[in-house]
């Protein structure tokens, strides 16, 4: 698939995971990468793009097994922005199925 | 690949971003790599499944001189040249469309300027050419058009060139901001943003 439109779809998913609840970069890593096929270190470039943005807050939190994790928290802004790419997303999304219903019947 | 071998080109590729910044980024890569092989990933199986580092250093690389153009940062001619290359190397896509149009753009820059550096030339010359017939008729005539002419044609012609310099600067200006613009765009090409 084309590269550029994975990572937009890409920010959109990292939005959506981040709106459940708090993870740390490897976990969040790994729930997407479990789901997509991507390259995994391209996930961080964009929590940190997004994050700067302000879409995302982070904290570091002890773990009781290793060494502290870097947290990711979605903010108000993250939370608006998510919302107008879902609906964006979903709009493609019928768009493009509805274009290829009508193909098979042509 | 192992970790420091992934960890070097990472932190190569990341170019002139200032050094805590680097450390910043290269800190997530770390804690991947801790999280990783104590799922009991070897580091060579934790590195293929990030990817390659010079491409993701690139990404980093490109976010960080779009944020310094989107904070109305210095946007130089250097800083827009790198930016363009930084994106090619990212994919296939972003050299036909990215560095096509640019070098052609460029051509268009370079021979608008040159046209407009000539103009101030010639009308100084023109202006400089009754004077030189005086000195050595054998070799510049005027072609029997009137000293007048010459003169004030070649004042005309040279002030027109100063106002196209003074336009082509401006003109320059707009094509390295409407570039690193072009790049940014092309950056993220999918998700629409304001």
């Amino acid at each position: 698939m084309n590269i550029q439109f994975k990572k937009g779809v890409l920010e959109l998913c990292v939005l959506v995971v981040l709106c459940r609840k708090d993870y740390y970069g490897y976990e969040l890593v790994q729930a997407i990468s479990k789901n997509i096929d991507i390259a995994e270190g391209t996930v961080y470039p964009l929590l940190r793009r997004l994050t700067k943005e302000g879409y995302f807050k982070t904290y570091i939190q002890e773990s009781a097994t290793g060494p502290a994790r870097k947290y990711y928290q979605i903010t108000e802004k993250g939370k608006e922005y998510q919302k107008e790419l879902l609906e964006d997303w979903t709009r493609f999304i019928s768009g493009v199925n509805n274009l290829i219903g009508k193909e098979e019947v042509a | 690949m192992n970790k420091e071998t992934f960890l070097s080109e990472l932190k190569r590729s990341l170019g002139r971003m200032p050094e805590g910044e680097k450390k910043d980024v290269l800190y997530d890569y770390e804690e991947h790599f801790r999280m990783g092989t104590a799922e009991g990933k070897t580091e060579e199986q934790v590195a293929a499944s990030l990817g390659n580092p010079r491409l993701i250093g690139k990404s980093y690389a490109i976010d960080s001189l779009l944020e310094d153009h989107k904070e109305g940062g210095q946007v130089t001619a250097g800083s827009v040249v790198r930016a363009v290359f930084a994106s090619i190397s990212l994919t296939f896509f972003n050299l036909i469309f990215i560095l096509g149009p640019f070098l052609g753009l460029v051509g268009v820059m370079i021979g608008l300027w040159a046209t407009a550096i000539s103009l101030p030339i010639a009308g100084v010359g023109a202006v400089l050419g009754p004077v030189a017939a005086l000195i050595i008729p054998q070799w510049v005539s005027l072609g029997g058009i009137s000293v007048f002419f010459w003169i004030f044609g070649g004042i005309g012609v040279a002030a027109l060139g100063v106002l196209a310099v003074i336009g082509m600067y401006f003109l320059s200006r707009l094509f390295l901001k409407a570039t690193a613009a072009y790049v940014m765009l092309n950056a993220r090409i999918v998700t629409r943003r304001r």
